[in-house]
């Protein structure tokens, strides 16, 4: 079933893009990853999703229901967490905590403090006196207090030391066992990797491709770095399959998706000193990915 | 319901600072009526060297300053301004605050419609300016008693007074609107006090021009406390103008709230 289903979601912000045409889907209990560098337009998708912005066309819904129309029913059971957390200050954490549970029904106060405990957060200070990291969990258990079906978080680990990234990891997929289901967007692809299920890979407000992580990791990409004996023609390499194809002097890298034995054949016919074959990284497909698309 | 405790949480302490100052105000001016009512004629004369028509903007023309109702008709000019820009800066700040402070996405993504964030920060807006209105008009009775220890017709300055709320509404209801028509609002009170300024001058304007259109422009106009001395009552077509004034900035404020997209930090 498909917690998320967005279909050629386009907005502009007046005549600048914002995202053109996004459509893909999040099926329940996944950890959804959605990835692209800054102002690719994962915040807009986001903010979309939770009306906080109107589509200029297409449509998304969530939980089967359309997520203009009947928003508020649909964010009873959506915990969100803004990429940039600004509270009211001269509260105290507490008194913003119980303030962002009295707008859901039956909230266990046990929750906030379990959470709360969790990711070590001190509940009787003032939020102006927080650090932007301490902000940030107070933002991680306003959006899940409310025990929610669906969280979504924009870029969530940005102010979080490490330990306290891996409390977090800890605590969405605890979450995610217990069904929920999660949109994770980031710029960060390792962090991604580490998570999600799938991910949804977005350009410059176009969705560029959904993948499996495990398809994306084993698509038989591999990076070659080779070290000739003599220089290499420019062209030489020229096959199709290859990208990221880098030549300095008689060193020559690139990634190659597709028959191995075609690369073989090529260096049969010349004279190689050195040879690596590894499985490229993620952050060096998603590199790919960009370019071949550019 | 949160929404509203929430807001008024956050709003009442600068509302009792707002009260009291105008009560301070009343307090400074109504001590100078001793003084001054007992040299109305002296300052009568004086005036009458003025030419008329700055007389009449100045509002000189038609208060008896010996009277209690007269003095203090003269000096409520000073409370209604004041009131006014207080009224003008809740209502903008209502709306627009959450965008200023970036609690926006916070609120907004709550399981609440918008129409529910509208109807909670307008009575939580009501809610001030009657609050207002009750400790103002409690406390200028009281000022007004003990200082000129005279007797005045209690109906007439309750009526007078509670043209400050029905003015009050009509600057809440403007700023409701103009806070979700501009886009980025940084600072809440200069803008309060130039709208207020504009609409005074229109006042102004219309006291010494006597023109009949110009009247309906400024809530200053509606309710002519010379004439509420004289009759005791409101003007109807200008209560009527007021009352349609306000319902139609609230309206516009629902429809476009519901509309707009919320400016991402």
């Amino acid at each position: 079933m498909n917690v998320i289903e967005i279909n050629k979601l386009t907005k502009y912000y007046g005549k600048s893009r914002g995202i053109v045409d996004v459509s893909f889907n999040v099926q329940e209990g996944e950890i959804f990853g959605f990835i692209g560098p800054n102002g690719a337009g994962k915040s807009t998708t986001i903010r979309t999703l939770l009306a906080l912005i109107y589509p200029s066309s297409g449509s998304a819904k969530i939980f089967g229901k359309d997520c203009i129309k009947e928003g508020a029913a649909i964010r009873q059971h959506i915990g969100y967490l803004p990429s940039e957390v600004f509270y009211y200050d001269n509260m105290k954490v507490i008194d913003l905590l119980k303030y962002s549970a009295s707008f859901y029904p039956d909230v266990d106060n046990k929750r906030i403090y379990g959470l709360a405990e969790i990711m070590d957060l001190d509940l009787n200070r003032k939020i102006d006196d927080l650090s932007y990291g301490n902000k940030k969990k107070v933002g991680i258990v306003q959006g899940l207090l409310h025990s929610p079906k669906l969280v979504i978080l924009d870029e969530p680990t940005g102010g979080l030391d490490p330990l306290m990234q891996r409390k977090f990891f800890e605590l969405i997929h605890l979450e995610n066992k217990k069904g929920v289901t999660v949109l994770f967007s980031s710029h960060i692809l390792s962090e991604v990797q580490k998570i999600c299920t799938r991910v949804g890979i977005i350009k410059e407000g176009k969705m560029v491709k959904v993948e499996e992580i495990s398809t994306l990791e084993h698509n038989n990409y591999k990076r070659f770095r080779i070290e000739m004996m003599e220089l290499t023609p420019a062209d030489y390499f020229s096959l199709p399959g290859i990208s990221s194809l880098s030549i300095e002097d008689k060193a020559v890298s690139f990634i190659f998706n597709g028959d191995i034995n075609k690369i073989i054949e090529k260096l049969y016919a010349r004279k190689v000193i050195n040879l690596i074959v590894e499985e490229p990284s993620l952050e060096e497909i998603f590199m790919h990915y960009y370019e071949k698309e550019a | 319901m949160n929404i509203y405790r929430q807001e008024m949480k956050m709003s009442l302490r600068s509302m009792i600072s707002w009260s009291l100052g105008l009560l301070l105000v009343l307090l400074f001016f109504m001590f100078m009526f001793t003084a001054i009512s007992q040299d109305a004629a002296l300052i009568t004369q004086m005036t009458s060297q003025f030419p008329p028509a700055v007389v009449r903007a100045l509002g000189l023309s038609s208060l008896d300053l010996s009277t209690v109702l007269g003095f203090y008709g003269y000096v409520y000019l000073f409370i209604l301004l004041t009131g006014s820009v207080y009224a003008l800066k809740s209502g903008i700040s209502a709306l627009s605050e959450e965008v200023r402070a970036k609690t926006a996405d916070f609120l907004v993504s709550k399981p609440i419609t918008r129409t529910t964030i509208v109807t909670a920060k307008i009575m939580s807006v009501i809610t001030l300016v009657v609050l207002q209105t009750v400790i103002y008009i409690g406390g200028a009775f009281i000022i007004t008693q003990l200082i000129t220890n005279q007797y005045f017709d209690e109906a007439t300055f309750l009526m007078i007074n509670l043209s400050l709320f029905l003015v009050e509404l009509f600057f809440v209801g403007l700023g409701l609107l103009l806070s979700v028509i501009i886009k980025r609002i940084k600072t809440v009170l200069p803008i309060a006090l130039g709208i207020v300024f504009v609409f005074w001058i229109l006042q102004m304007l219309n006291q010494s021009l006597a023109d009949p259109i110009l009247a309906y422009l400024t809530p200053f106009a509606y309710f002519d406390i010379a004439k509420i001395i004289a009759t005791g009552s409101y003007e109807t077509v200008y209560l009527f103008c007021d009352a349609i004034l306000i319902a139609f900035f609230t309206v516009l404020t629902y429809i476009i709230y519901q509309h707009k997209d919320m400016p991402s930090v």
